[in-house]
C-alpha cells in the first residue's frame, strides 16, 4: 500500500479547503484553521522530504492500492519532494502575507479555501507520478489561480484572469493531445512505465509529436517567450499574496515538467534541450528587458520571472549532474526571492496614497517605510545574484557548470555554452539596473505627490512574511552548503532515471494486493 | 562549499600585507576623521543618522580586507562585489541628492557588470585549474598562458579589474563618485576600493601576465588612463573631481606598470600604491576639511586660506609636494622608479620612447594639479587661474554666511592628514628598513623572484633624474600659464558620460518595444501564441513520417472498401451535423443562435460517442452539453442588449486580421485532424492498461461497466480532484459575481445616500408583487407550474437511481448532479428568482460542495480503519453484514458518487444562482 503520508501535502489542504467552505461565516476561525492545515501540510512535506534524504530510496503511493501502472501513482523522490517541499513553504509564507494584508480580496469568504486549492493543484502536481493526473492537477492549479485573480482589487484582475484562462485552456488542449498521442503509442500513462516503454522504443511515430506537445504545455505554464503572454498582466493583477505564489512556485511547474521530460520521460530527445536554451536565451534577454520598461514594480518582477525562469530552462537544457544541480537550485531560490519581492511591492502599494504599485505612485514612498528598504535591498542583491545572498550561489552554480561543460565539451558544441552564458552574463548587468533603479525611486527619491492631499498611508500590510523570506535568502547565501549538497544529490537521482522507475516499478511488485485475476 | 569546489579560505602574502596595512592604517584614520566630520554641524537628513555612515564603513572596511586576503577565487570574489555594493551605498549616502542618486548607480553599473564578466574569467580559470585556490591558479600559468581559452580568461578579468579601478574607458564612474561624504572618497574612491582592480591583476600576474597581450593591453590602457586623467583632471573647478581625476590617472600608471615585466616595474608600483594612498588620502581629508570650514568645494571661490586655516595649509602643503613628485617625499621616489621601470622596458620597440614621455607628461599635470590643490586654495585669491570662459557661479548665501565664520579645522579633524603626510615624509628621510622590507616583500610575491627596493632618495645622477626634473619644469609652467590650459581644455569635449548614456538610453529603448509588445489584445497574443505552437510542431513533430505511415493509407483504404450501414449512415449524418453545426456557431452573427448551435454539434458529438457504443459517456457528454448551453444562454440574458449588438455588428465586416485568423484557425485544424486521424487510425492500440480494467472490474470494483471501474475505483484520485475543479469553479463564479456586486453596491450606497434607498425600497415592493411570476417577472401558467414542480422530485428520484445503480449501468454521480441542477434552473426559470430561493433554500452551495469534498475524503480514507490501502474500494454493507436489498450496495463508490453529486450540485447552483438573480437585485 505504500507510504499514506505522502499523499498528506495535498490532500490536507483540500480537506482544508472542504473545511473552509463550511466555516463562511467565522472568518477568524477560517483564517486560523486554513494556516494550520497549511503548515501541517508543510510539515508533512519536510518529514517525507526528510526521510527521503535519509534514506535516499524514492517513496510511492498507489493510489486505492492498484498496482501501477493501472492505478494511480505518488512518487516522492528527491526532485519531486524537494520541488513539493519548496512551494509548501512559499505557500505558508504567502498565506501569512495575505492573513496580514489589507486587500478587499482576502476578506472574502472563499478565499482561503481557494489559496488551499491552489497549493493543493500545486503540490499535487509535483508529487504525482502519473502524467494524467498531473494533467488534472493542472487544471485545479488552472482554476484556482484564475479564480483568486479574477476577485483581485485590482481593477483589471478580472480581464488578467480571463485572459489567462483562455490562454491555460489552450494548454490543457495541447497536454491532453500530448497525452492522449503517448498513450496511443505506449498504452501506459504512468510516467515510470512510459519512461521504460519509450527508451525500449523510441520509434513510435507519435512520439515527437507528444514531446512538442508536452514541451509547449510547459512552456505555456512557465511562462517562455513567446507563450508569456498571459504572465505580465496575470501576476500584476491577482491580489499580492497570490500573485507572489503564482511568479515564484507556480511557474515552476511547467520548469518541474521540463525537468521530468528531459531527465525521465525522453533523455534521448536532445532536441528538447536545445529547444530549451535557446528559448531560455530569448527569455533571458526578453524578460530582462521587459522589467527595465515596464512602470509598475509587481509587472517588473513578474517580467522578471521571465529572464530567471529562462536561466533555468538554460541549466535544464544544457542538462549535464552539474547543470541540473544549477538548474534546483536555481528555481528553489528564485522562489523565495521573487516570492519576497512581489510580497514587498505588494505592501508599497497599500501604503501608497492610491493602492498601486506603479512608480508613478509609489515614488519616493520608500522614505516612509524604511524596514521595507532593507528588506527590498538585501531582497534586490539576491534577485541580481549578488553576494553574499542565495541568489548569488545560485548563478555562480550556474556559470560553473556552463563554465565546466564548456571547457571541457566538444568543440562544435561550444556555442550552445558560451552563447548563453554571455547573454546571461548581459541580463544579470539588466537585472542590477532595474532592481536598483527601483530601489532609487522609490526609497531615495522624495515623495512628491501631485497634490498635498495625498498622503502615504501609516499602516500597510504585514511585513512579516517578507521579513522572513528575505531571512531566508540571506541564511541560504551565508549557510548555502546543505541546499548546494543536496541540489547535487538531486541531480544524481535526475540523471539516473532507473532509479525512479525502478522504484515506481518495484513498489509494484512489493504493494501488489492480492487479485483475484492476476494481469 | 566544497560541492561547487570552492571553500572560505584566506591567506597572508607581502602583497597582502601591503594592502592590509594601507586598508586598516588608514582605514582607522579615517574613522577618526569621520567622526569629527559629521559631528553637530553637519545637518543630517530625516531617519539618516551617522550610524548608518559607520556600519557601511565598517563592512566596507572588512570587505576590502577579505578580497586582498582570499586565497579562494569565490571568496575573492564574494569581498569585492560587497566592495561594489558598499560602495554604491556609501556614494549615495546623501539619498535625497539627484547627483548622490545617479553616482552611486553610475558606479553600480560599471562595477557590477565588470564584476559579472570577473566571475565568468575567474570561473573559466577555476576550471581549467580544477581548482578554486588562487595559490593553485597563481602556478597553473603556463598550462593558463598555453589554454585556447587565455584571451577571453584575461579579457573578461581585465574587464573586471578595468571597471573596479576606473580604467579608460570606464573611468567615469569615479568623479560621479565624488558625491560620497569626504571620509568615504578618501577610503575608497582614492586610497583602497579603487586599488582593488591592481592588486587583482598584480595577484594574478604569474598566472596570466608576461605574455604581448598581457603587455600591450596593460601598458596602452594605462597608458592612455593616465593621460586622460590628467589632463581632464586640470579642467575641474570642484576640488574633490580634481583629486578624483588625478587619482584616475595615478591607477592608470598602476595598471601600466602591471603590465611591465621586470622587477624594477613591480617596485615602482609597490612605491606608487602606497605613496598615493598617503597623499591621496591626506588631501582628500583636507578637501572634506575646507568644505567643512567654507561650505563649499568650487575652486573659483576658494583662495587665500592660509591666514584663516595655517595648519591645514601646511598638511596640505605636505601632501601636495608628494603629489607633485618632489623630493624628499615618497611622491618623488614613486615616480622616480616609475621612470626607470619604463626606460626599460618588456618590449623594446615604440614603447620606449613612448611610455617615459607619456609619464614625464602626465607628471608635470600632476604637478601642476597638486599646486592647484595647494597653492589656489590656500594662497591666491579667489578665482586667481580660471579663464573668462569659466563662469564663475554667484555666491551663494550660504557660502556667505559660512565665510566669516571661517577657523582652522578641529585637531582631531586635521589628526588624520597630519599622520599620513607625516608618513610621505617620514619613510623617506628615516628610510625604516621595515617598510622597505615590507614592500620589498609585496613586489617579490607579485612578481614571483626576488625584488629590491631600496627607499634612498638619490643615487646619482641618471636619465629618471633628469626626466623628473623635466616635468617638475613643465609642470611648473604649466601651473604658471593654468589659465590659458584652462581654456584650451574647456572647448576640448572628451566625456564618456555621452557613451554610457547612449548605453543606457538604448536599453531603455529596447526595453519600451518589449514591454509595447504587451499591447493588452488576447487576440493578438492568440495569433502569436498558435503560429509559435504550429512552427514547432511543424519543425520538431517529424509529420512527415507520421504522413508517410502506411496506417494511414491502410485506413483510408478500409474506409472505402467498407459496406455502407445503417449505423455508418447515422454516424456519417451525426459527423456532418457535429461540423457543420459548429462552423454555424461561428459564422453566426446572432449571439444566441450560436449559442444553440454549438449546443446542437456537441449534442451530435454524444450521438457519436453513443455509436461507439459507450453509453455512459454519451449521457454525460449530452447533459453537460445541454447544462452549459442553459447557463450559457442565462449569462447572455445578462449582458446588455446594446453591448450585444454592438458585438454583432463588429462581426458583420470581417477584417483582414480576420481572415490571418480564419487560416491560422485552418492551418491549426488540420493539424490536429492528422493526429487525430493517426491516433484513431492505429487503434486496435498497444494498451497495457485496458487488458487489465477490461478482466478486473467486476471481480475487483463490483462494476459491470469499465468506465465506471476507471472513473470512481481505478482512477477515482483523478475524478476527486476533477471534482475539486469543479467546486472551484462554482465558488469562483459565486465569489466574482456575488461579492463583486456586494462590494460595488457598498461602494455605491455610500457614495448616493438617499435616492438610492429609496429606489431599493421601491424595487423590492415591486418584487414582492410580482411573487408569483416567473424569470424576469414573465407570469408562468399553472400548468408549467405543475410540471415543474413534479420534475424536482422526478430528478432527485431519478438522482439517486443513477448513483445507487450507476456503477453497473449508465449514469454516475455526475450525470445525477447535473438532472437535479437542471431541474433547479428549471425553477428559476418558472418560479421567479425569490421564490426558488426561498423554497429551496436547503440547497446551500458552499454546504453542498465542501460536505462532497469531505465525504470523498472520509470514504476514501475510512478503509484504513478495515487495514485497506487509502482510496480502495470497500463494500461496508457487505462489511458489516447489513440487511440491504439486492442490487444494492454500500461501498465507497456509492458514497462518491453521492459526493460527486452534491458537489456538481453545489457549483451547479452557484451558477444558476448568480446567473439568475435578477438584474434589479444587484444595481
Amino acid at each position: 500500500m505504500g507510504d499514506v503520508v505522502i499523499i498528506l501535502p495535498f490532500l490536507l489542504p483540500i480537506a482544508g479547503a472542504a473545511v473552509g467552505m463550511l466555516l463562511r461565516r467565522w472568518h477568524r476561525l477560517r483564517a486560523g484553521w486554513s494556516l494550520v492545515v497549511l503548515a501541517l501540510a508543510c510539515a508533512v512535506t519536510a518529514t517525507v522530504f526528510w526521510q527521503v534524504a535519509q534514506s535516499g530510496q524514492a517513496r510511492t503511493f498507489q493510489m486505492g492500492g492498484w498496482p501501477s501502472p493501472f492505478g494511480i501513482t505518488i512518487v516522492a523522490d528527491a526532485l519531486s519532494v524537494t520541488m513539493a517541499l519548496m512551494s509548501q513553504v512559499v505557500f505558508v509564507f504567502g498565506f501569512v502575507y495575505a492573513l496580514g494584508a489589507k486587500d478587499k480580496a482576502v476578506h472574502y469568504e472563499t478565499f482561503h479555501p481557494l489559496f488551499l486549492m491552489l497549493a493543493a493543484g500545486l503540490t499535487g502536481g509535483m508529487l504525482t507520478g502519473d502524467i494524467f493526473n498531473l494533467f488534472v492537477m493542472i487544471e485545479l492549479v488552472v482554476i484556482s489561480g484564475t479564480v483568486l485573480t479574477a476577485i483581485s482589487d485590482d481593477r483589471f484582475g478580472t480581464e488578467a484572469a480571463y485572459k489567462y484562462f483562455l490562454i491555460s485552456l489552450i494548454a490543457s488542449f495541447t497536454l491532453l493531445f500530448g497525452i492522449g498521442s503517448l498513450y496511443v503509442s505506449y498504452g501506459t500513462l504512468n510516467m515510470a512505465d512510459l519512461a521504460q516503454r519509450i527508451s525500449a522504443n523510441p520509434e513510435q511515430p507519435l512520439l515527437p509529436i507528444a514531446l512538442i506537445l508536452l514541451s509547449i504545455t510547459f512552456m505555456i505554464k512557465s511562462a517562455a517567450v513567446p507563450f508569456h503572454f498571459w504572465q505580465p498582466d496575470f501576476h500584476t493583477a491577482s491580489p499580492t499574496p497570490v500573485s507572489a505564489m503564482l511568479s515564484s512556485v507556480v511557474v515552476k511547474l511547467g520548469v518541474y515538467g521540463f525537468m521530468r521530460l528531459t531527465t525521465l520521460l525522453a533523455p534521448s530527445a536532445t532536441w528538447i534541450k536545445d529547444l530549451l536554451i535557446v528559448t531560455g536565451i530569448v527569455g533571458v534577454i526578453f524578460g530582462g528587458l521587459g522589467a527595465l520598461g515596464t512602470h509598475n514594480v509587481k509587472r517588473m518582477f513578474a517580467y522578471s520571472t521571465l529572464a530567471q525562469v529562462g536561466f533555468i530552462y538554460i541549466g535544464v537544457g544544457w542538462g549535464t549532474s552539474l547543470s541540473l544541480a544549477a538548474a534546483v537550485l536555481f528555481t528553489i531560490n528564485h522562489a523565495i526571492i521573487k516570492s519576497a519581492m512581489l510580497m514587498l511591492s505588494g505592501y508599497l502599494a497599500s501604503r501608497a496614497p492610491v493602492k498601486t504599485a506603479s512608480f508613478s505612485v509609489v515614488r519616493g514612498v520608500g522614505r516612509y517605510a524604511p524596514l521595507s528598504g532593507v528588506l527590498f535591498f538585501l531582497g534586490g542583491m539576491a534577485l541580481a545574484g549578488l553576494p553574499p545572498s542565495n541568489g548569488f550561489i545560485s548563478k555562480w552554480a550556474l556559470f560553473w557548470s556552463g563554465v565546466v561543460a564548456a571547457t571541457s565539451g566538444a568543440i562544435q558544441d561550444r556555442w550552445t555554452y558560451w552563447l548563453p552564458l554571455g547573454l546571461v552574463g548581459i541580463s544579470s548587468v539588466i537585472t542590477l539596473v532595474y532592481v536598483f533603479r527601483a530601489l532609487m525611486r522609490i526609497w531615495w527619491e522624495p515623495f512628491e505627490p501631485p497634490s498635498p492631499e495625498e498622503k502615504v498611508k501609516p499602516r500597510g500590510d504585514s511585513l512579516l512574511a517578507p521579513a522572513g523570506l528575505v531571512t531566508l535568502c540571506v541564511l541560504l547565501g551565508l549557510l548555502g552548503q546543505p541546499l548546494t549538497d543536496w541540489t547535487q544529490r538531486v541531480s544524481e537521482w535526475m540523471t539516473q532515471p532507473g532509479k525512479y522507475v525502478q522504484a515506481v516499478l518495484q513498489a509494484e511488485e512489493t504493494h501488489r494486493r492480492n487479485f483475484s485475476v492476476q494481469p | 562549499m566544497p560541492s561547487l569546489g570552492a571553500e572560505f579560505a584566506l591567506a597572508l602574502d607581502g602583497l597582502s600585507l601591503l594592502f592590509g596595512l594601507i586598508i586598516t592604517g588608514i582605514g582607522t584614520l579615517i574613522t577618526i576623521y569621520a567622526g569629527y566630520y559629521f559631528a553637530p554641524h553637519e545637518p543630517t537628513e530625516r531617519g539618516e543618522a551617522e550610524g548608518r555612515f559607520f556600519l557601511y564603513l565598517l563592512l566596507f572596511m572588512t570587505a576590502m580586507l577579505g578580497t586582498v586576503l582570499a586565497a579562494d577565487v569565490i571568496t575573492l570574489f564574494v569581498f569585492w562585489e560587497m566592495t561594489s555594493i558598499t560602495s554604491f551605498l556609501l556614494i549615495a549616502y546623501k539619498t535625497s541628492h539627484a547627483a548622490s542618486r545617479e553616482g552611486a548607480f553610475k558606479a553600480l553599473f560599471i562595477t557590477g557588470a565588470g564584476g559579472i564578466a570577473l566571475l565568468a574569467g575567474l570561473l573559466l580559470a577555476s576550471a581549467l585549474s580544477d581548482s578554486t585556490d588562487l595559490s593553485k591558479i597563481v602556478h597553473n600559468g603556463d598550462a593558463l598562458r598555453a589554454s585556447e581559452w587565455y584571451h577571453v580568461m584575461l579579457l573578461l578579468i581585465a574587464f573586471g579589474a578595468f571597471t573596479k579601478s576606473a580604467q579608460f574607458p570606464f573611468h567615469f564612474w569615479l568623479p560621479a563618485a565624488m558625491s560620497a561624504p569626504t571620509p568615504a572618497s578618501a577610503f575608497l574612491h582614492s586610497a583602497t576600493m579603487v586599488k582593488a582592480g591592481v592588486y587583482l591583476l598584480a595577484r594574478l600576474y604569474p598566472a596570466f601576465g608576461s605574455t604581448a597581450t598581457w603587455f600591450w593591453m596593460l601598458s596602452l590602457i594605462g597608458m592612455s588612463t593616465m593621460l586622460i586623467g590628467a589632463v581632464i583632471g586640470l579642467r575641474q573647478t570642484d576640488l574633490k573631481a580634481l583629486l578624483a581625476y588625478s587619482t584616475i590617472s595615478q591607477l592608470g600608471a598602476l595598471t601600466m606598470l602591471t603590465g611591465q615585466n621586470t622587477p624594477i616595474a613591480f617596485k615602482a608600483l609597490v612605491i606608487g600604491i602606497l605613496a598615493h594612498a598617503l597623499y591621496k588620502g591626506a588631501l582628500f581629508m583636507i578637501a572634506g576639511g575646507v568644505d567643512h570650514a567654507t561650505g563649499t568645494r568650487d575652486l573659483r571661490q576658494l583662495g587665500k586660506l592660509w591666514r584663516a586655516m595655517p595648519l591645514t595649509f601646511a598638511v596640505a602643503a605636505v601632501a601636495g609636494l608628494s603629489m607633485a613628485g618632489l623630493p624628499p617625499l615618497l611622491g618623488f621616489l614613486a615616480k622616480e622608479s616609475l621612470l626607470t621601470s619604463l626606460l626599460e622596458p618588456t618590449d623594446a620597440t615604440i614603447t620606449q620612447l613612448v611610455q617615459p614621455a607619456a609619464s614625464v607628461l602626465a607628471g608635470a599635470l600632476m604637478l601642476t594639479q597638486a599646486a592647484i590643490v595647494s597653492i589656489d586654495t590656500f594662497v591666491t585669491p579667489p578665482g586667481a587661474g580660471f579663464p573668462a570662459c569659466f563662469n564663475r557661479p554667484s555666491t551663494s548665501k550660504n557660502h556667505s554666511q559660512h565665510k566669516h565664520h571661517v577657523h582652522d579645522l578641529p585637531l582631531g579633524m586635521l589628526l588624520s592628514p597630519i599622520i599620513l603626510g607625516a608618513l610621505s615624509l617620514v619613510i623617506t628621510t628615516l628610510q625604516p628598513e621595515v617598510v622597505a622590507t615590507l614592500l620589498a616583500q609585496a613586489a617579490s610575491t607579485t612578481y614571483g623572484n626576488k625584488v629590491k627596493v631600496s627607499l634612498e632618495l638619490f643615487h646619482e645622477i641618471n636619465l629618471p633624474l633628469v626626466l623628473s626634473g623635466v616635468a617638475i619644469g613643465v609642470g611648473a609652467g604649466l601651473f604658471a600659464w593654468r589659465s590659458q590650459a584652462r581654456a584650451v581644455l574647456h572647448h576640448l569635449m572628451l566625456s564618456m558620460d555621452t557613451l554610457y548614456n547612449a548605453i543606457l538610453d538604448a536599453l531603455d529603448v529596447a526595453a519600451q518595444r518589449v514591454t509595447q509588445l504587451q499591447n493588452g489584445r488576447v487576440r493578438r497574443y492568440l495569433f502569436v501564441m498558435l503560429v509559435a505552437m504550429l512552427v514547432l510542431v511543424v519543425a520538431f513533430g517529424e509529420l512527415p513520417r507520421l504522413l508517410s505511415n502506411h496506417i494511414l493509407t491502410e485506413s483510408l483504404a478500409t474506409a472505402l472498401q467498407g459496406q455502407i450501414t445503417p449505423t455508418e449512415v447515422l454516424r456519417a449524418s451525426a459527423m456532418t451535423l457535429a461540423v457543420a453545426a459548429s462552423l454555424v456557431s461561428v459564422i453566426i452573427r446572432r449571439d444566441l443562435l450560436a449559442i444553440l448551435a454549438f449546443a446542437s454539434s456537441g449534442l451530435a458529438v454524444a450521438v457519436l460517442i453513443a455509436l461507439e457504443p459507450s453509453p455512459d459517456v454519451a449521457l454525460v457528454q449530452a447533459i453537460v452539453d445541454i447544462l452549459s448551453m442553459v447557463i450559457l444562454v442565462l449569462a447572455l440574458s445578462r449582458i446588455p442588449q446594446h453591448q450585444r449588438r454592438q458585438a454583432e455588428a463588429l462581426n458583420k465586416h470581417p477584417s483582414i486580421s480576420n481572415r490571418y485568423s480564419a487560416l491560422l484557425a485552418m492551418g491549426v485544424s488540420l493539424v490536429v485532424f492528422l493526429l487525430s486521424w493517426y491516433a484513431l487510425a492505429s487503434r486496435p492500440r498497444i494498451s497495457v492498461v485496458t487488458p487489465f480494467y477490461e478482466r478486473n472490474a467486476k471481480p475487483l470494483t463490483g462494476s459491470a461497466d469499465i468506465v465506471g471501474a476507471i472513473v470512481v475505483d481505478f482512477r477515482g484520485f483523478d475524478t476527486l480532484i476533477e471534482i475539486c475543479v469543479f467546486g472551484t469553479a462554482g465558488v469562483g463564479v459565486m465569489t466574482l459575481l456575488r461579492l463583486a456586486m456586494k462590494k460595488a453596491e457598498a461602494s455605491r450606497l455610500t457614495d448616493s445616500g438617499e435616492s438610492e434607498n429609496n429606489d431599493l425600497e421601491e424595487r423590492s415592493r415591486l418584487t414582492l408583487s410580482n411573487k408569483l411570476s416567473g424569470i424576469d417577472g414573465l407570469r408562468t401558467s399553472p400548468f408549467v407550474r405543475m410540471v415543474a414542480r413534479a420534475a424536482m422530485p422526478l430528478s432527485l428520484m431519478l438522482a439517486f437511481v443513477q448513483m445507487v445503480y450507476g456503477h453497473d449501468q449508465p449514469g454516475d454521480g455526475f450525470t445525477a448532479g447535473v438532472t437535479v441542477s437542471l431541474a433547479v434552473g428549471l425553477w428559476y426559470v418558472v418560479f421567479g428568482y425569490e421564490r426558488t430561493k426561498q423554497q429551496l433554500a436547503a440547497f446551500k452551495p458552499p454546504l453542498l460542495i465542501g460536505i462532497g469534498v469531505l465525504i470523498v475524503l472520509l470514504s476514501s480514507t475510512s478503509p484504513i480503519l478495515f487495514g485497506q490501502p487509502f482510496f480502495s474500494p470497500y463494500n461496508f454493507g457487505e462489511a458489516l453484514h447489513l440487511p440491504l436489498p439486492h442490487g444494492f450496495d454500500l461501498t465507497t463508490s456509492l458514497l462518491f458518487e453521492l459526493a460527486i453529486c452534491l458537489v456538481v450540485l453545489g457549483s451547479a447552483i452557484f451558477i444558476l444562482d448568480t446567473l439568475g438573480r435578477p438584474s434589479h437585485m444587484e444595481e
